[in-house]
């Protein structure tokens, strides 16, 4: 009993720390909490949608493109809003994300309808592995690893390129960063980029398990933040596991607590972590000297 | 003094009166109402002052403070809740459990307040996120108090052996936002309002001034918690029905956004913020399929052409800077 709950836990946890990590890569390059990631994450699953179904590319192919669809949506989202409110207060950036998110959201009501659409996964038909007498679904095993190749992929980025050195400076100090030769534009678009990016592989993960409409990414994008928030943001194996952490303790304080009440026992396990790590649990705090 | 100075002056002095005169001409107006509105306009006025005096006393917070909330649609209906049910179950006079139930949630506002001390940004925002959810399950799982998720139907209140109408509460919202607008400025101008400033730019700073951030962080809690209870109480008797879902996190961040669309740190903005959120959403209903992407489009062109906010760009057009 305990133990499919722990794994029922884990799949949906997964599935936060996908839009998590897409979350946090934006967040922390450019302070800006991105309440449209969601949003647009659901805009390039049904970009790949319509793909598949109305032009009928093979899968892989389709899914491809519209995660590149995603990478641009990001620049280009961020070149029309966000490029604008460099060096604006950060919370009127926010919350033209939130409008942005309105937006989104009405333009895809209007293009795909409120309807629910089932979409297509190759893993879908998969009998489930077993892990004893547990059987773990196929599709959340994919999700944890893509989800950790994302963020291998991302640590190696950051690392060990040049562009993601300026990242991470700019991320530490944009001022400084600015002396050091590196534009601020170009990493945010850069940062939008990716996120973008991310947000497409998480959308697209996530359609099959839940159903493919308009709301998909309502629930998950708070769920994201607080699982986010709880791992400690300045750390993308921190965000994820944050995330699995708390779709885990939600499976069980709601079947162990009540159903309804289990949402809040969750958040109140959050702030309890807050009061004791206010910055998360892996994560370092950001020296700022004003 | 010198000929530029003297203009400055006059000229400072004609901007104050003719501030003095829109405010005086903006209450006659607002006083009238009853006369030029038809039942579903006053409807509409009493939802703004009502989101006026939530906006002032999350400006306050977020604003002046700096300190983002997202659980002041639960403060909002932890005062909607106790107003109601000091009124209906208890049998108090409305005013008197009015006050009862601000009261209350100013105590709750200052305990949040506590463990909210040492976040910051995005973590503050989530901790207080979780503590709007907490509010609103105890809401929902209080059932023989509070009639759970079912909501609670409210008869008109009662002043003097008087029934409270339309026309009645319009003016009781109306009085009491013109105090909470009197308040709010007052409260800028003082000790508090320049410390709660101080503590934005820098904590750091403040307490090495003497300020003790942790004290006036809570007071800024507790000060905005009162606010969106009184409005709370005033909403549960203009919609007369109220019902644990409608105080989630969208509420809320709808909350943050007027602020932060009129204008943060600023009293004309909490009020250019509420009407904003009220009226455009009613202009925006003719439009056939699309209120909500004119609405949602509206707000990044606000934001991204006017950063510091409606009232913010009013005041530079202006040239009162």
């Amino acid at each position: 009993m305990i133990a499919n709950l722990i794994v029922g836990g884990l799949a949906a946890g997964c599935l936060y720390a996908m839009v998590g990590i897409a979350i946090v890569i934006v967040l922390n390059i450019t302070d800006i909490a991105n309440f449209a990631q969601g949003e647009m994450a659901m805009v390039t699953t049904f970009f790949a949608y319509w793909l598949l179904d109305s032009v009928g590319l093979p899968w892989w192919e389709g899914v491809t493109l519209a995660i590149l669809f995603g990478l641009v949506q990001g620049i280009v989202i961020q070149q029309v809003i966000i490029r604008p409110l460099i060096g604006s207060p950060v919370l009127s950036a926010i919350i033209a994300t939130l409008g942005l998110n309105i937006v989104l959201n009405s333009v895809a009501g209007l293009i795909w309808g409120h309807q629910t659409y089932t979409f297509p996964s190759p893993l879908t038909f998969m009998p489930p592995l077993m892990l004893g007498s547990v059987p773990v679904p196929v599709t959340s095993v994919a999700n944890i690893v893509v989800a950790l190749i994302i963020i291998i992929a991302l640590t190696l980025f950051l690392r060990f390129t040049w562009t993601g050195l300026g990242l991470r400076a700019a991320s530490q100090n944009q001022t400084v960063a600015r002396l050091m030769g590196i534009s601020i534009t170009r990493t945010s678009a850069i940062a939008w980029g990716l996120g973008g990016l991310v947000g497409g592989i998480a959308g697209i993960l996530v359609a099959p398990a839940l159903f493919l409409d308009t709301n998909l990414m309502g629930a998950l994008l708070i769920k994201a933040f607080a699982g986010a928030v709880l791992g400690g943001l300045t750390s993308l194996i921190g965000v994820f596991l944050g995330c699995l952490a708390l779709g885990v303790a939600e499976n069980l304080s709601s079947a162990y607590v009540s159903p309804s009440f289990g949402e809040a026992v969750t958040f109140l396990i959050i702030i309890a972590v807050l009061v004791v790590r206010p910055e998360g649990v892996f994560g370092r705090v950001k020296v700022r000297k004003a | 003094m010198s000929a530029a100075a003297d203009i400055a002056m006059s000229r400072r002095r004609a901007s104050g009166s003719v501030a003095a005169l829109v405010i005086v001409a903006c209450f006659a107006l607002a006083a009238a109402a009853p006369f030029w509105l038809n039942g579903y306009g006053l409807y509409l006025l009493t939802l703004t002052e009502i989101f006026v005096l939530v906006a002032l006393g999350l400006n306050l917070l977020t604003g002046y403070a700096g300190q983002i909330s997202l659980c002041h649609a639960a403060f909002f209906g932890v005062g909607a809740y106790a107003t109601a049910l000091l009124t209906q179950k208890a049998g108090w006079p409305y005013l008197v459990s009015l006050g009862a139930g601000a009261l209350i949630t100013t105590a709750i506002g200052a305990i949040v307040a506590v463990p909210a001390l040492r976040l910051k940004n995005l973590y503050l925002a989530i901790a207080t996120l979780g503590f709007g959810v907490v509010l609103q399950k105890i809401i929902f799982e209080w059932r023989g108090l509070t009639g759970g998720g079912g909501g609670l139907a409210l008869t008109p209140p009662r002043i003097g052996g008087a029934e409270l109408g339309a026309t009645g509460l319009y003016y009781l919202t109306l009085v009491l936002t013109a105090l909470g607008l009197w308040v709010a400025w007052n409260v800028s101008r003082s000790r508090t309002g320049r410390a709660l400033r101080i503590i934005k730019e820098s904590e750091i700073a403040a307490a090495s001034l003497g300020i003790q951030p942790a004290r006036y962080k809570v007071t800024a809690f507790a000060i905005s918690a009162f606010y969106a209870a009184i409005a709370g109480g005033l909403f549960a008797y203009l919609v007369r029905y109220i019902n644990p879902e409608s105080f989630n996190v969208s509420l809320s961040i709808a909350f943050l956004s007027m602020v932060v669309i009129g204008g943060l740190g600023t009293i004309g903005g909490s009020i250019v913020g509420a009407t904003f959120y009220v009226l455009i959403p009613e202009l925006l209903r003719g439009i056939k399929d699309a209120p909500g992407l004119v609405f949602g489009l509206l707000l990044v062109i606000v934001m991204v052409f006017m950063p510091q906010g409606l009232w913010g760009m009013a005041r530079r057009v202006v040239g009162r800077r």
